[in-house]
């Protein structure tokens, strides 16, 4: 009995040797190498769903092994600088955003000087939302009632220096200064706080003031023109909020980035594995269901 | 019910049925073995769960194990007189005096019946109650998010070890590993030495699972070196008998099972505290339901099933309970499932509102795996009844080699393909391995350490918001009576708890 232990022990330490050893790299990818896409974002928000989607659609289609690793802090820099200190070899992404620009403004990254581009996959405009038993019935009740209360309203987002974070702190500048901006830790604990009125308004991605649209009131549509969502086609846009000389960033670009000097045969099979995925009827449903915009990109130079 | 047929649809495959299976008897064999604990089995699976495809199938694998673990250490209890683990520590003596009596057998089988009863009753709980709690978090902002943080550490300090400024200054030292790293709000580094180690791993703080892996794993296997020596001569009863408890009997004892199950599951849920308090509750509460029943039922203590069967409903039924708090506030219940929700983050699910409102597809495949792991705990162990005890006559100079490269191995598979976050995971592992050793040694607990760990980043967050809401000043807090009410109870149980110390102490 113990000698077969024994053996099977030996077993287990020399397989587990034998794995750890390094694989010379042929041809990308390596079956037996998965893939791992960084979302510098916490678990369970808007980013990291997409990103899930795109994952399981991804591995489905290809048979590649794709793993999803949330890396969060520093404003997304900390994922962000995961990704460019990586091997350059094609089996670590990220998740890119708009965010990861406002994470290069923070100065906690380099952002895309150490990336190369993949592709682009969606774009997902931002609605300013309150409770929906809230005092504030439009844009101009909230705006009016913080320039006559400076310092009591308070006005949320997912990060000081996310992308909601730059909308608010935009508006509150274009204010003059009369919000309490409260920077929270990601949409999941953003929403609850607004809807448990701990903090009076939000910045929310569209898909998030949807999946609780029964709690939350969305004031303005930030994004340009109307929601293509039926439920939100009514919300008035900034312009019609009478806010059209606010300029604050309107929706969230999301797409996939490598660290910089990806072999560019690896860069061409993911771009087309991601193309696939994009096109699989999972993640179209995903975008579809959530209102947000495309078109696929691959392998442009960055616009930012 | 779309909700729940997509929850459905992510468990009802091959491998989400298979690992949930594999859970379930290694948390039974981990469960059995003195030494292993619920909390080290479902660490030592982590790096597991993390690399299954799809989330529902990881978390099946961690509940099974979970489940499998609590319902496993009653084979020791029962047999040897050693519980597997804190889980079987009430059950250690009606077992034993039943397994003198010859009747091993139905106490070993009672006892997986009452498990099941227990888990499955309290998950019964746990669906009806948490999407209630959930939206009942609502009232909870940062200010009552950092006061309950404080009550569940206080409330751990106070019941794990003897004495409560031990168990305070663990959760102290739980803080200080929390805040290593990233400053949250500033991203400032938080370290020693911050010039000379900010380009090391140690500049983004302590890896979470490779701490809690070296806290339960490692540090496990040093307290076991003196024993290795030591010859072992341990003889399991050859004879087990019927394993089948007669069915008359169970009928009887409904006030039992139900007074153990709503106590398993109260307890539970009340953060900080776990089964090893549930379990004599219950056992109390069943010799005074069997004092009532004028001689009908057998008095707990006497060698009877209904002594194994109170503390075995009740430490299943924690595993639910315990649950509700973790999915609905992402506040552990016990030190297991401070684990399990640093494992449902690695998974890519965050407790709260947001979970319930916007993923109840996996809520609900969560449920389900829930569910399986339940039945797969009692049919595995009511199947290898005979087989199991076998497992106790593995040496310990066999097993804590095993542990120890189990939980390497999986502290450097945490970080993927970097090679330095590897090294530095092991050595974070094995650093805490030696911390962990060194506190139990000088009689100080571990697991207020877990839950400073889990509750340390959280309290820092939330106070800090909650100083923001209130532009500055402590209002957010003394306008709540939320706030008061935990603040007092947090005082309440200090006193109590130092008074109840000395008066031991004087003795």
């Amino acid at each position: 009995m113990k000698r077969i232990l024994t053996v099977v022990l030996t077993a287990v330490v020399a397989i587990s040797v034998v794995f750890a050893g390094g694989s010379s790299e042929s041809s990308f990818p390596d079956p037996e190498k998965p893939i791992t896409i960084i979302v510098p974002q916490g678990a369970g928000g808007g980013t990291d769903l997409q990103t899930r989607t795109l994952a399981a659609a991804m591995e489905e289609i290809t048979g590649q092994k794709i793993l999803v690793e949330n890396v969060t802090g520093g404003s997304t820099g900390t994922g962000t600088n995961q990704v460019i200190d990586s091997p350059a070899d094609g089996y670590t992404l990220l998740m890119y955003g708009t965010y990861v620009v406002c994470g290069t403004m923070t100065g906690n990254t380099i952002g895309h000087e150490g990336l190369d581009f993949i592709s682009g996959l969606s774009m997902e405009p931002f609605m300013i939302a309150v409770q929906k038993d809230s005092q504030f019935k439009t844009l101009d009740d909230f705006i009016k009632y913080a320039k006559a209360n400076p310092g009591k309203v308070t006005i949320g987002n997912a990060g000081a220096t996310a992308t909601t974070g730059v909308v608010a702190y935009g508006l509150d500048v274009a204010c003059g200064k009369v919000f309490n901006v409260i920077d929270c830790n990601g949409g999941a604990e953003l929403i609850p706080y607004v809807i448990g009125k701990h903090i009076d308004a939000g910045i929310f991605s569209q898909s998030e003031v949807k999946s609780n649209i029964n709690d939350l009131r969305p004031l303005v549509f930030l994004g340009s023109g109307h929601s293509v969502v039926p439920e939100f086609a009514k919300v008035p846009n900034l312009k019609e909020a009478g806010y059209g000389d606010l300029t604050v960033p309107a929706g969230c670009f999301r797409g996939i980035c490598a660290p910089k000097g990806t072999p560019d045969a690896a860069k061409k099979w993911l771009a087309n594995a991601f193309e696939k995925a994009y096109k699989s009827d999972a993640f179209q449903n995903f975008l579809k269901e959530n209102g947000l915009l495309g078109p696929f990109t691959k392998l442009d130079k960055f616009e930012a | 019910m779309g909700d729940f047929l997509q929850g459905l649809s992510m468990v009802t495959n091959f491998s989400t049925v298979f690992w949930c299976a594999f859970g379930s008897v290694l948390g039974i064999i981990l469960g059995a073995l003195p030494g292993l604990t619920a909390t080290m089995g479902v660490a030592l699976v982590i790096p597991v769960s993390y690399n299954l495809s799809n989330t529902a199938t990881g978390i099946g694998l961690l509940l099974s194990v979970y489940c499998g673990a609590v319902c496993g250490a009653s084979i020791p209890a029962i047999l040897l007189g050693i519980p597997g683990n804190p889980n079987a520590i009430a059950t250690v003596e009606d077992g034993q005096l039943m397994t003198r009596k010859g009747l091993a057998g139905q106490a070993l089988g009672g006892a997986v019946i009452a498990s099941m009863i227990g888990g499955l009753g309290s998950e019964i709980f746990l669906i009806f109650f948490s999407p209630l709690i959930a939206r009942m978090t609502l009232a909870f902002g940062p200010a009552e998010k950092t006061t309950l943080a404080l009550v569940g550490l206080v409330i751990i300090a106070a019941v794990s070890g003897k004495n409560i400024l031990k168990g305070l200054l663990m959760g102290a030292l739980g803080f200080v590993f929390a805040f290593f790293g990233k400053d949250p709000v500033s991203g400032i580094v938080r370290i020693p030495f911050a010039d000379l180690l900010r380009q090391t791993p140690l500049a983004n703080g302590f890896d979470m699972t490779s701490t809690l892996i070296g806290l339960y794993g490692v540090s496990q296997v040093f307290s076991e070196i003196p024993n290795l020596k030591k010859t072992q001569d341990r003889v399991v009863a050859a004879n087990i008998g019927s394993v089948f408890p007669p069915l008359r009997k169970i009928g009887q004892m409904w006030k039992i099972i139900l007074s153990s199950l709503g106590i398993g599951t109260l307890v539970g849920a009340i953060p900080g505290t776990g089964a090893s308090i549930a379990v004599f509750m219950a056992k109390n509460a069943a010799t005074g339901i069997c004092d009532a029943s004028k001689g009908k039922l057998e008095k707990p203590g006497t060698g009877c099933l209904e002594g194994v069967f109170a503390p075995e409903v009740a430490n299943n039924a924690v595993t639910g309970g315990a649950l509700i708090p973790a999915l609905s506030l992402g506040i552990p219940g016990d030190s297991a499932t401070a684990v399990l929700i640093g494992a449902l983050m690695i998974n890519g699910v965050t407790p709260g509102f947001a979970l319930f409102s916007q993923n109840m597809p996996l809520v609900y495949s969560l449920f389900i795996t829930l569910t399986i792991a339940n039945i797969f705990m009692g049919v595995f162990q009511l199947a290898g009844v005979k087989v199991y005890p076998k497992v106790l006559l593995i040496s310990q100079r066999l097993l804590m080699p095993i542990v120890l490269i189990l939980s390497f191995i999986g502290s450097y598979a945490l970080a993927g393909s970097s090679v330095e976050k590897g090294l530095f995971n092991v050595g974070t592992a094995l650093f805490m391995g030696l911390v962990g050793y060194a506190m139990k040694k000088n009689g100080y607990p571990l697991a207020p350490i877990v839950l400073g760990l889990i509750l340390g980043g959280m309290f820092e967050e939330q106070f800090r918001k909650a100083m923001k809401l209130g532009a500055g000043t402590m209002s957010r807090f003394v306008s709540s009576p939320i706030c008061w009410v935990f603040f007092l109870i947090s005082v309440a149980i200090v006193v109590s708890t130092s008074v109840k110390n000395r008066r031991e102490n004087g003795k």
